[in-house]
């Protein structure tokens, strides 16, 4: 009978549950405005060639999913910004290898997709605001 | 001379560079005015997009200089490491805050005129169909219930917004006249559509902007826009049957046409239900053929000479084009056709 390895230790694993999930977490702003595009995209297009004279509701609803996009995006912004602690150690690149720094960096990271992902969400309602037809 | 070929050797090259520079400048600047110029508009949606490709460019300009700038300051000026504040700082808004907002302004105001470029019309719709290598065009003025058929020549009233729907016979083409507006391809069955609106009287020119061809680069039309009554009038005339010429020539010249069979591809409308000659739809209508401002697309002039060219050799001035070159006619034969099409007016 083969014997398991040893277990780690706690604290390891627990750090490495949290790392695994921020890395999925730095990826949620970015899901959001591509969401946030296919949607508008999708809804401006069926719309447009099926249904035009639905278009005004079709910009409500889309103007309302930018509304939802940028909460979510924000609050994602808000938790990296926390995670990435500047403020408090002010450590802007977090060089160290060390495990709080790969912590830290992927807050960091995150920081800066969630800020990508509201100008791409930003950029891609302009047209709902500016264009009033489907011309 | 072969003093000036030795004399060339012995310039500097920076001058050399100066004058090749020099004659590129020329070269391109000539192409800013003229008859077939989007820097020159003569249209509502070429001033707009001319205006957008000012500011594109003055941006540009105006990027390339900031940045070149700021290379030379650190590079040549002042060598010395920055403060990682000031870094910082220049990051945050030169690398985000900044082209955010350029970036931002410029797709609001790009967007912003997107719905001018397709405006419905004022009344007037064109029916362009692409063919190799030539244009069918058809004007359905509002209400109308029957095309007025032409070809190779677009006229619009100035003033107004014509609407115009575009197809393609056998292959992609594009409709293009610079000085009014954007282009736009023409499929073969499916219809695209764009609307222009000249702003005042004045004559240019068109091309085809997609490939198609062996003579794509030969296939391009005169466009006119006039005043609205004089538009109505030619409309009025165009639509009206021939009115072949009644001299001698002309008259020995409609037998050719008759004789050589021009007819199974062409069209000369007799008066209502009396044509002389079959209804041929493989080429361009030539009811008024002698009206016009050129043949073949744009390719030659349309004086005497020019239409005897064209007959006797085709395929000598467009590569593959779908009419035979009737070069076995007599010289008299080819004058008297000459007549009579130049006289259909
Ligand atoms: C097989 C069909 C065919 C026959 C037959 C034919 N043509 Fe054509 N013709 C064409 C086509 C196609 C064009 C357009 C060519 C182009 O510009 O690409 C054309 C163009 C022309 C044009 C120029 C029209 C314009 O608006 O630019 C004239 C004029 C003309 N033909 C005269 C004649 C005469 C005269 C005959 C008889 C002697 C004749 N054609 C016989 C197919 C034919
Ligand atoms: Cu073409």
């Amino acid at each position: 009978m083969r014997r398991d390895p040893p277990p780690q230790s706690d604290p390891d694993r627990r750090e490495f549950r949290e790392e695994a999930e921020s890395l999925w977490r730095i990826n949620l702003a970015p899901a959001t405005w591509a969401a946030h595009f296919v949607t508008s995209y999708a809804i401006a297009a069926v719309v447009c060639a099926k249904a035009p004279a639905l278009l005004p509701h079709a910009r409500l609803a889309l103007l309302l999913a930018t509304g939802l996009a940028l909460a979510v995006i924000l609050w994602l912004g808000w938790r990296a910004w926390r995670q990435w602690d500047y403020r408090t150690t002010g450590d802007y690149t977090n060089a160290l290898g060390e495990a709080e720094d790969r912590h830290q960096f992927l807050g960091h990271a995150a920081v800066l997709l969630a800020l990508i992902s509201a100008i791409g969400v930003v950029y891609g309602t302009l047209p709902v605001l500016l264009l009033e037809s489907c011309r | 001379m072969t003093g000036s070929t030795a004399r060339v050797d012995h310039i500097a090259p920076s001058r050399r560079l100066l004058r090749s520079s020099a004659l590129l400048a020329t070269l391109a600047l000539s192409g800013c005015d003229g008859r077939q110029s989007v820097l020159a508009p003569g249209g509502a949606d070429a001033r707009v997009l001319g205006d957008l490709f000012w500011v594109m460019l003055g941006g540009a300009i105006i990027l390339w200089l900031l940045v070149n700038g700021l290379f030379f300051y650190v590079t040549r000026i002042n060598r010395a490491a920055l403060s990682r504040r000031f870094a910082n700082g220049l990051i945050i808004v030169g690398g985000v805050i900044f082209p955010t907002v350029i970036l931002g302004a410029l797709l609001a105001y790009g967007l912003s005129i997107m719905p001018d470029q397709r405006a419905p019309g004022d009344g007037l719709t064109l029916r362009v169909t692409g063919e190799q290598w030539w244009w069918r065009v058809e004007y359905w003025p509002e209400g109308a219930e029957a095309p007025i058929i032409s070809a190779n020549e677009i006229r619009l009233p100035a003033g107004q917004r014509s609407e115009i729907i575009l197809d393609a016979g056998r292959v992609i083409h594009s409709f293009w006249i610079p000085a009014l507006g954007g282009k736009m391809d023409m499929f073969p069955g499916r219809e695209t559509r764009m609307s222009l609106h000249p702003e005042a009287p004045g004559h240019w020119r068109g091309q085809c902007a997609e490939f198609c061809g062996a003579s794509h680069a030969l296939m391009a039309f005169e466009v006119v826009a006039m005043a609205p009554d004089d538009f109505a009038l030619w409309l009025a005339a165009q639509e009206a049957p021939a009115a072949p010429p009644a001299d001698p020539a002309g008259i020995r010249g409609a037998e050719v046409f008759t004789r050589e069979g021009c007819g199974a591809c062409h069209t000369v409308r007799g008066p209502e239900g009396r044509d002389s000659q079959p209804r041929g739809a493989v080429g361009p209508d030539l009811t008024h053929v002698g009206s016009r401002l050129s043949l073949g697309a744009g390719t030659l002039g349309t004086t005497l000479e020019d239409f005897e060219t064209w007959i006797a050799h085709t395929g000598a001035i467009k590569p593959e084009v779908e009419m035979p070159a009737y070069d076995h006619l007599s010289a008299g034969d080819l004058s008297d056709l000459a007549q009579y099409l130049k006289g259909l007016e």
